[in-house]
C-alpha cells in the first residue's frame, strides 16, 4: 500500500502547490471488483485515490478533455498506459508542460471477474498486495488470496513494461522486465489457417461488432477532430450493421492506427462482445516490427513511427 | 389458464419442429462469454442455459439495421417498393426482464404513434418466456417491479422443473400454439406448473446482490434538470454505445439512404445512440447536448423520468447488461442511490 499513500501524498502536495489543477487516477467504483477513473480537484477528495490489482483502465486518453485548461493535469499511468503518453505526445495532441504523469510500476493486474465472483460486491478493499506468486485482496472482513497463475490478467502475461516508460513522479520500486513471453503466439496461431478459415474466423467476429464504437473511443491513438466513421459526407462506411460494413470498420480502423497502436489493450477490455481487437492490432504490430525492427510505439518518445517518420534511407522499392 | 409439461426431449422435438415452421429466434452462445439472440435451424444450436443475453433480444423487433422501402428515380419518376418483412416468427427463451422490455417498446412503437415496421414484426412474433434458473450478479429486476419468474407480456412462459419443462399459456396466441404442438405436451393434471414457478421465485428473490430503491427519484428530477451531479458522471463517459446498445428499452434510430448511382436505393433505418456527439447535432452544425454532460443526463432521465411521463413505465427494466458492459462502471443502480443523496441534501 505504499504505492497507494505515496499516489495520495504526492497528488495532495499537487493540488495544495497548485502545480495541477486536477488529477485523473482511481477510485473504488460501485461494487468491489471495479475501480473507476477519478477526477480529483480539492486536497481534501485526494483519499478518494486508490491503487490496487483492478485498475485496469488507461487514463491517459482523457488529457485530451482538458488540454484547452489553463492549469495543469496529473494522470496515474502504469507501464502499458505510459506508452499512450508518449503517443499523444508524439503527435501533438498534449503539450508535455502542461501534463504531469504519475507513473506507477505495476507488477500485473487480477481478472476482476474472478475477484466478482468471491468477494461480496458492497466490501472495499482495505489492502492490497501482489506477489510473484500472488494476489491478496484484504476487505474489512477477510483476506482472499488469488495464484497469479489463475487469475493474472491475460494482457498482463505478456506485459512488456511495468515500470512507466516516462513519469515525473515514480511512485514506487521500478520492476524489471520479465522474461518476455512471446506477445505473438495467438497471432502466429492464427496466420497459420488457411485463409478461407481466418476470414470464416474474422466473419465469424465482425459479423457480432455493434458498432458502439467503445473499441474506438478508448483508443489513445484514435484522436482525430472528426472520425471518418462519423462522417456523412463522404460516406466511406454505411451506417448499416452488416458484414460488410462491419468488417470495414475494423480493418479500417485497425490501419489507421497501425504504427501508432501502444497495444494498451483497452479495446478488447471494452467490447461489449468480445471481438478479440489485440489479435488485429497485434498482426499489424507484428508485422511492423518485422518491418521495421522498431519497439512498440510509443516505448520511447524520440522514436517517431516507422509510418509517420520521414528518413532519406528509407527504401522506396515500392514507387 | 392452462399449464402443460414438457419432457426434455419432446422440448428439443418441439424447438426442431418450430424452426421448420416459423423463423425461431432463440439464444445462441458464441464464444465463451457471449451469447446472443439469432434466428437458428433447430433445437442443437439453442442454448437455454444462458442467465442473461450479451445483447438484448429486442433486436428481433427493432432491428439494428432495418429496410424500410427500396426506391428508384430513373425517369424522373419516384417509383417505391417494400422491403421484405420477415413473417411468422417464434421469439423462443425470453427471460422476464427482457419481455418487459418489449411492453416498454410497445407505446413508443405501437402506441399513439404506430410504427408499421415495429407493428409487423410485433403481431407475426409470438414471445416464449423461460424463467430464470440463476440471478446474475448485476440483476436488479426486482427492484424495477419485474421478478425473475415474472413472464407477463409473453405468450407462453417456460419454467424449468426435475422432470423437464412446465409451460403456462399467458395469450390465446399461446393457447394456439400449444394447440398446434400438442403431441410434444402433457396436461399438467397435478397442477405442479404453478406452484413450481412461484417456488423457484421464492428461491431466487433471496440471490439479489443489491436492491435499488428508486423511490422519490423521479419526483426529485422532476423537480431538479441542473445537476452538477451530471457533469462529474459524465467525465469518465467515453461517448461509446454500449448501454444504449444492448439495452432492451433504448429505442433511437437514424434514417439513412444508400443509392451508389443516386437512381436506384434503399431507405433503412438503424440503430443510433443518444452518447454519441453528433446524436443532436443539426445540419448547420448547433447541437442542444453540447457536451457528455447533456448526453448522459439524457440517457438517465430517458430511463428514470421521461418514459415514466409518457407511458407511466420504467425506462429501466433492471437486467443489469448496462452494469455489466460499462467500460467506466457507470452503473445505474449506483446513480439511482447516488440521486436519492443528492435529493436528501437538497
Amino acid at each position: 500500500m505504499k504505492i497507494q499513500e505515496n499516489l495520495r501524498e504526492t497528488a495532495r502536495k499537487l493540488l495544495a502547490d497548485g502545480e495541477a489543477s486536477l488529477v485523473i487516477g482511481y477510485a473504488p467504483g460501485s461494487e468491489v471488483s471495479r475501480v473507476v477513473p477519478a477526477f480529483i480537484s480539492r486536497e481534501d477528495e485526494v483519499d478518494r485515490l486508490v491503487w490496487n490489482p483492478l485498475c485496469i483502465n488507461n487514463l491517459a486518453k482523457y488529457l485530451l478533455d482538458y488540454r484547452h485548461e489553463p492549469g495543469k493535469v496529473a494522470v496515474v499511468v502504469k507501464g502499458c498506459d505510459s506508452r499512450a503518453i508518449n503517443r499523444l505526445l508524439q503527435d501533438n495532441q498534449i503539450t508535455r508542460e502542461k501534463v504531469i504523469i504519475l507513473g506507477i510500476p505495476c507488477p500485473g493486474l487480477i481478472n476482476p471477474d474472478l475477484v466478482a465472483a468471491r468477494l461480496d460486491p458492497g466490501a472495499q478493499i482495505t489492502v492490497a498486495a501482489v506477489s510473484e506468486q500472488d494476489f491478496s485482496l484484504q476487505t474489512e472482513e477477510e483476506t482472499f488470496t488469488f495464484t497469479r497463475d489463475e487469475a493474472l490478467l491475460k494482457k498482463c502475461r505478456d506485459c512488456e513494461q511495468h515500470t512507466p516508460v516516462i513519469a515525473d513522479f515514480m511512485l514506487g520500486e521500478e520492476i524489471p522486465p520479465n522474461d518476455p513471453a512471446d506477445p505473438f503466439v495467438a497471432v502466429k496461431t492464427l496466420e497459420e489457417l488457411p485463409v478461407e478459415e481466418r476470414s470464416a474466423y474474422w466473419d465469424k467476429q465482425f459479423s457480432r461488432c455493434l458498432r458502439c464504437y467503445a473499441c474506438r473511443n478508448v483508443c489513445p491513438a484514435c484522436t482525430c477532430r472528426e472520425c471518418v466513421f462519423d462522417q456523412a459526407e463522404p460516406c466511406w462506411v454505411a451506417k448499416a450493421n452488416n458484414l460488410s460494413e462491419n468488417t470495414a470498420f475494423h480493418l479500417i480502423r485497425a490501419f489507421h492506427v497501425a504504427g501508432r497502436c501502444v497495444d494498451c489493450g483497452e479495446c478488447d477490455r471494452v467490447c461489449p462482445v468480445n471481438i478479440p481487437l489485440s489479435l488485429l492490432n497485434r498482426k499489424i504490430l507484428k508485422d511492423i516490427k518485422d518491418l521495421f525492427n522498431v519497439p512498440t510505439p510509443g516505448t520511447s518518445l524520440e522514436e517517431l513511427p516507422p509510418l509517420g517518420a520521414f528518413t532519406k534511407s528509407d527504401p522506396d522499392e515500392f514507387m | 389458464m392452462k399449464a402443460y409439461t414438457i419432457t426434455r426431449d419432446n422440448l428439443g422435438a418441439w424447438l426442431d419442429a418450430l424452426a421448420r415452421d416459423y423463423t425461431l429466434i432463440a439464444p445462441v452462445r458464441e464464444e465463451e462469454t457471449v451469447s446472443l439472440f439469432k434466428p437458428v435451424r433447430g433445437f442443437a444450436e439453442i442454448n437455454l442455459g444462458y442467465t442473461n443475453s450479451t445483447v438484448s433480444p429486442k433486436g428481433w423487433l427493432f432491428p439494428q439495421t432495418e429496410e424500410m422501402f427500396f426506391f428508384s428515380t430513373g425517369g424522373g419518376q419516384i417509383t417505391l417498393a417494400d422491403a421484405q418483412t420477415p413473417g411468422p416468427a417464434v421469439l423462443f427463451g425470453l427471460r422476464p426482464c427482457d419481455i418487459k422490455g418489449i411492453l416498454a417498446l410497445d407505446p413508443v412503437f405501437n402506441g399513439a404513434y404506430q410504427d408499421c415496421y415495429y407493428q409487423k414484426r410485433r403481431q407475426d412474433t409470438i414471445l416464449v418466456g423461460l424463467s430464470c434458473t440463476r440471478v446474475e450478479r448485476h440483476c436488479f429486476c426486482t427492484s424495477m417491479g419485474g421478478g425473475p419468474t415474472d413472464g407477463g407480456g409473453a405468450d407462453l412462459l417456460l419454467t424449468e422443473m426435475d422432470d423437464g419443462y412446465g409451460i403456462e399459456v399467458l395469450t390465446p396466441r399461446g393457447e394456439e400454439l400449444v394447440n398446434r404442438y400438442q403431441q410434444y405436451f402433457d396436461a399438467d393434471r397435478e397442477n405442479r406448473v404453478i406452484p413450481a414457478r412461484e417456488e423457484l421465485g421464492k428461491k431466487l428473490a433471496g440471490q439479489f446482490t443489491r436492491n435499488v430503491d428508486t423511490t422519490g427519484v423521479k419526483e426529485f428530477l422532476d423537480q431538479h434538470f441542473e445537476l452538477p451531479y451530471w457533469g462529474e458522471l459524465a467525465r469518465r463517459c467515453l461517448g461509446c454505445g454500449i448501454c444504449t446498445y444492448i439495452c432492451p428499452t433504448c429505442h433511437c434510430f437514424d434514417i439513412f439512404d444508400q443509392s451508389p448511382d443516386g437512381e436506384l436505393g434503399v431507405r433503412s433505418r438503424c440503430w443510433d445512440s443518444c452518447m454519441f456527439s453528433h446524436f443532436t447535432r443539426m445540419a448547420g452544425g448547433h447541437n442542444p447536448r453540447p457536451t457528455q454532460k447533456e448526453r448522459v443526463r439524457n440517457r438517465f432521465l430517458h430511463k428514470l423520468k421521461y418514459h415514466r411521463d409518457r407511458y407511466n413505465l420504467d425506462g429501466c427494466v433492471g437486467c443489469g447488461r448496462c452494469v455489466t458492459r460499462c467500460p467506466v462502471n457507470i452503473d445505474i443502480r449506483q446513480i439511482i442511490a447516488d440521486l436519492q443523496e443528492v435529493a436528501r441534501h437538497d
